[in-house]
């Protein structure tokens, strides 16, 4: 036991040295945040403010009105529009996709197993593919420059459909034919039978719907034209790309955007983890 | 400047309103004498976007129309308008650069100006950039040829009191400087800001395209010289081969003497006001730009005012226009931001008499005209592509400029296809 | 129909449905846009509209900047997926290691940079990358190295989103080897330590051929991320400097939304298509021929 000490101590530093240049990107973006305007792009560069302001928050968050007229970055605005957004495609792409992935498990219907391998051979097509003219259908439809232009194509879960079926087979056939026998209503046993065995799935899966909508970039920046319907990323990537110089306004921007799925995550990081491996056994 | 509401109610700027919109546009601009209840949308780019707010109050004041700023960054502002047309999105009223004027009017996405009381009192020239078919589709509202910003104590002491107004002895002077300074630049040209180029191009007299604008004309003895001026610059050492994201500051460069002559915009004046700290009013001054024989037309980024061919409310969007141009709101922006007032009449301000300004106030009249071709945003980036390969020695010149007319007859493909078929004039 | 028939549509017809109208009905209207001249005249005037066959694909080949993009993205997987994959296998095994404590925290922070968003954490690092007063180059002076223009130089452009898209994906495959790591035989292990095997030798031999087909598949999902990469660019460099960033997946963007050239935009898009359907296709001859072992 005693040789093994130097080899203990070695490991257990490496892993803390590599978690610390892990998470040090992130903890730098929130010391900056809280600099005073100015003081990050002197060199040398300061690694700790040199008194803690929150004059970037008060910029960044807060309509100010200067001279008759009001100023605002919108990022409050567009906090509450990424927090709607991701809430209403987790619950609709809950709602969608979980009975979905039940059916295609459990319930026998024509054109089942067809459509199952079309399913998991879409899986291929990039989601880039479907954007240009997505763009020209959703403006014959009226949905460009809407929430539901952001939604609607985070609720086509196809990866959430087989992920949910792949958990739904481990269900015994037994218990809901049983259920059957007893006249209980299809719907009946999905929902008081099914899906109380479903609910770790099911809330994982709400998770990674949910970071999946905040994170999302590239669609929200092409369907959204007013500022006010922003999401976090889109308000965030504009002003980065006039006002870079501003360290640390962008660092508070920055923080806003990643601190509450970062805080989401730690406090969910074990159905997350889990959920990750399921996910990525998929058959 | 006090705008009367019932002026922007005049019963020809209703002809042009589609049926459809007709009604709910009634209803608003009844709504707009009390207090309108939607704000009207305008988009600008850059620092007009975002100083645009300020020149609202007095606007909402006098009309009841409050007005919705949004800023977008100048980089992504093409596709963002672009998209926002194709997506039935625009705002009511939006700022263009001058050059993009005729590809959005082209495309239908702007209303031609409705009276020629708008477009009058104009610099004469700049209109040009932005009449299509005849029509006008703008109110110019900044007017921002490049002139050279030099640093006066350096090229003192290499024996110059103020730059070399043509190409030869804008040369003399580099080499004169770079003996005195020899770790240092002289000229800044930033390898992907393509108006010195142009301007340029155009000072040599290069057409750039021939067959009615429908395929590249870069192989010529104009377009050559041009090439061949722009590219000695740089092989002599007289200016660092660098992209704008490696001079990170600039001003700051500026200041140092890292380069004593700096070809740029009416905006950079404030921004060097605003360091006097760093570089003393008294060290630089502006100068017009060196051509082959001596000054002429230059290129720049001029702004102008568009108002949606899609807005319900063009009436109201138009009275904003008109505010925003007013000689007052301009000469405002003028403190604010540096823009150079498009109106004549603004010049007379005593704000405008500063010796700093008389190179710009003369450039003024001498625009550089470029083909009037939708495509010519994306051609004048591939010019500056070709251009940084001669100068990275990747390319000769003859060989740039042959896979420039390639390019170019590509890009053109779609454009020489409509004309030919007529469709196109 | 029977009752269960009727329940079973009812429950996944809403999806469906919608899977069809934002998927496959745009996937096959990108097919057929990739053979007419879409561009900003037929956004004038859909009259303007021609159908061109393969005269996309052909402009395409023939277009430099295309090729630019091409050679990025290869080389952004060819160098990004043995580092990423090597940082997660690397990180993997030390957490593996018997003698290192508190696993499960190291495991949720070492993880944590893969739940931010893109944008946000790409301002971060184009902040850290900054020549003059980025916390890259401070570090860099400290051991005595001058200072990197780490965005501004074509030949560190790359590199530099590399090391950023490292530490942002670097996670996920950490965790997925985790667990393959955790399924390797310890009879097997055991043995070779007997048979005198040292860390290596037993690396090579016993771990490597249980976690093979976990790495081969994280490699192959590792390219298509890689072929995949827009906002990082987008953000932090624009596709500069002198091209030197532009991505496949941000030509398609600047062709299609930018200069709203619909008809080349699909071409891209087909040909970004076609490369993940052959990755894909690679991917299941690799599984085929694992299962035959």
């Amino acid at each position: 036991m005693a040789l093994m000490k130097p080899r203990a101590i070695l490991a257990n530093t490496l892993v803390a040295l590599l978690t610390a240049l892990t998470i040090a990107p992130l903890l730098y973006m929130v010391i900056v945040s809280f600099m005073p305007r100015g003081e990050s792009s002197n060199p040398p560069t300061p690694l700790w403010p040199s008194h803690w302001s929150m004059e970037n928050y008060h910029e960044l968050l807060v309509r100010r009105l200067i001279d008759g007229a009001w100023f605002d970055y919108r990022i409050v605005p567009a906090l509450f529009n990424s927090i709607a957004i991701a809430a209403i495609s987790t619950l609709l792409g809950l709602l969608l996709t979980v009975p979905a992935g039940y059916a295609f498990a459990k319930l026998r219907f024509r054109g089942r197993e067809r459509l199952l391998k079309i399913l998991i051979a879409s899986l291929v097509v990039p989601g880039q593919v479907a954007m240009l003219p997505l763009f020209l259908i959703f403006k014959q439809l009226g949905l460009v420059n809407s929430y539901a232009g952001v939604i609607l194509p985070s609720l086509a879960g196809i990866f959430a459909i087989l992920f949910v079926r792949q958990a739904t087979l481990a269900i015994p056939d037994e218990m809901i034919d049983a259920a059957r026998i007893d006249g209980a209503s299809e719907a009946r046993i999905f929902v008081t039978i099914v899906l109380p065995l479903l609910t770790p799935i099911v809330v994982t899966l709400a998770l990674f719907m949910f970071l999946g909508s905040w994170n999302d970039f590239l669609w929200p920046l092409i369907v959204l034209a007013d500022q006010h319907l922003y999401t976090l990323p889109v308000a965030v990537a504009a002003i980065a790309r006039e006002h870079s110089a501003d360290g640390e306004l962008m660092m508070a921007a920055a923080v806003v955007t990643t601190m509450p799925v970062l805080l989401l995550f730690l406090a969910m990081q074990r159905y997350y983890l889990t959920g990750l491996l399921g996910g990525s056994v998929k058959g | 400047m006090r705008h009367d509401p019932a002026m922007g109610a005049q019963p020809h700027d209703w002809t042009r309103r589609s049926a459809l919109g007709l009604l709910p546009t009634l209803g608003l601009a009844a709504c707009a004498r009390s207090r309108a209840p939607e704000p009207l949308k305008f988009w600008a780019m850059s620092y007009e976007g975002d100083y645009s707010p300020m020149l609202m109050p007095a606007f909402t004041a006098a009309t009841g129309i409050l007005v919705d700023v949004q800023s977008l960054p100048a980089t992504a502002a093409h596709e963002k308008l672009l998209t926002a047309q194709a997506g039935g999105a625009m705002p009511d009223v939006l700022m263009l650069y001058t050059g993009w004027v005729q590809e959005f009017a082209t495309i239908a996405a702007i209303a031609p100006v409705p009276s020629p009381a708008m477009v009058a009192d104009l610099f004469p020239g700049v209109l040009d950039a932005t009449r299509v078919g005849g029509r006008d589709f703008a109110v110019p509202w900044s007017v921002a040829p490049q002139v050279q910003f030099y640093r006066r104590d350096i090229l003192a002491r290499a024996g110059y009191p103020e730059p070399a107004g043509d190409w030869d002895g804008w040369l003399r002077m580099g080499h004169a400087i770079k003996r005195q300074r020899p770790d240092d630049f002289v000229f800044m040209l930033l390898l992907n800001w393509p108006d010195m180029l142009m301007t340029m191009l155009g000072q040599t007299g290069a057409t750039m395209l021939r067959d009615h604008d429908t395929r590249g004309n870069f192989q010529t003895p104009e377009a050559r010289a041009a090439f061949a001026y722009y590219a000695r610059i740089f092989a002599e050492g007289l200016a660092p081969k660098a992209l704008s994201t490696e001079i990170q500051d600039p001003v700051a460069a500026f200041a140092q003497g890292y380069f004593a002559i700096w070809p740029t915009g009416p905006t950079t004046m404030l921004d060097l006001h605003r360091r006097a700290a760093e570089i003393p009013a008294e060290r630089w001054a502006t100068a017009r730009l060196a051509g082959p024989h001596g000054v002429g037309a230059v290129s720049g980024l001029s702004t102008s005012l568009c108002v949606s061919a899609s807005t319900p409310r063009p009436a109201e969007a138009w009275a904003l226009v008109r505010h925003l141009s007013s000689p007052a709101s301009e000469l405002r922006y003028q403190t604010m931001i540096g823009n150079l007032p498009a109106r004549l009449s603004a010049w007379t301000s005593p704000q405008l008499r500063a010796p700093i300004l008389a190179p710009f106030k003369a450039q003024m009249r001498f625009p550089a005209t470029a083909p009037k071709v939708i495509e010519w945003e994306r051609i004048k980036l591939e010019i500056q592509f070709a251009a940084e390969r001669v100068v990275r020695n990747v390319q000769t010149i003859p060989q740039a400029l042959a896979g420039l007319d390639t390019r170019v007859d590509q890009l053109l493909a779609k454009r020489r296809a409509l004309v030919e078929a007529g469709t196109l004039a | 129909m029977t009752r269960q028939e009727r329940a079973a549509w009812l429950f996944s017809a809403p999806v469906l449905a919608i899977i069809a109208l934002v998927f496959v009905l745009p996937t096959a209207l990108a097919m057929a846009l990739s053979v007419t001249d879409y561009s900003i005249y037929a956004l004038a005037d859909w009259a303007n509209l021609r159908f061109v066959g393969l005269g996309n694909f052909i402009d395409l080949f023939s277009t430099p900047l295309f090729w630019r993009a091409i050679g990025n993205t290869a080389l952004f997987a060819l160098l990004g997926v043995p580092i990423a994959i090597g940082a997660s296998l690397a990180v993997a095994l030390l957490l593996n290691d018997a003698t290192v404590r508190w696993k499960p925290l190291w495991r949720v922070l070492l993880f944590a940079p893969d739940v931010t968003s893109i944008v946000a954490t790409a301002v971060v690092w184009r902040f850290l990358f900054n020549e003059r007063s980025g916390l890259i180059n401070r570090a860099l002076a400290t051991v005595g190295a001058a200072p990197v223009d780490w965005l501004g130089n074509p030949h560190t452009s790359i590199p530099a989103i590399l090391i950023f898209v490292t530490w942002k994906i670097f996670g996920y495959n950490m965790i997925v080897f985790t667990a393959a790591l955790s399924a390797v035989p310890q009879d097997l292990m055991e043995a070779a330590r007997l048979d005198g095997a040292g860390h290596w030798g037993r690396f090579r031999h016993v771990t490597l051929p249980a976690i093979g087909p976990t790495l081969l598949l994280a490699a192959v999902m590792s390219v298509a991320g890689f072929l995949q990469i827009f906002a990082e660019p987008y953000v932090m460099t624009l596709g500069g400097p002198a091209q030197s960033t532009t991505t496949i997946l941000y030509f398609m963007f600047d062709e299609g939304f930018k200069w709203w050239n619909l008809g080349q935009a699909s071409a891209v898009a087909f040909v970004l298509f076609l490369m993940i359907l052959a990755l894909t296709m690679f991917q299941t001859w690799i599984g085929r021929r694992y299962e035959w072992l």
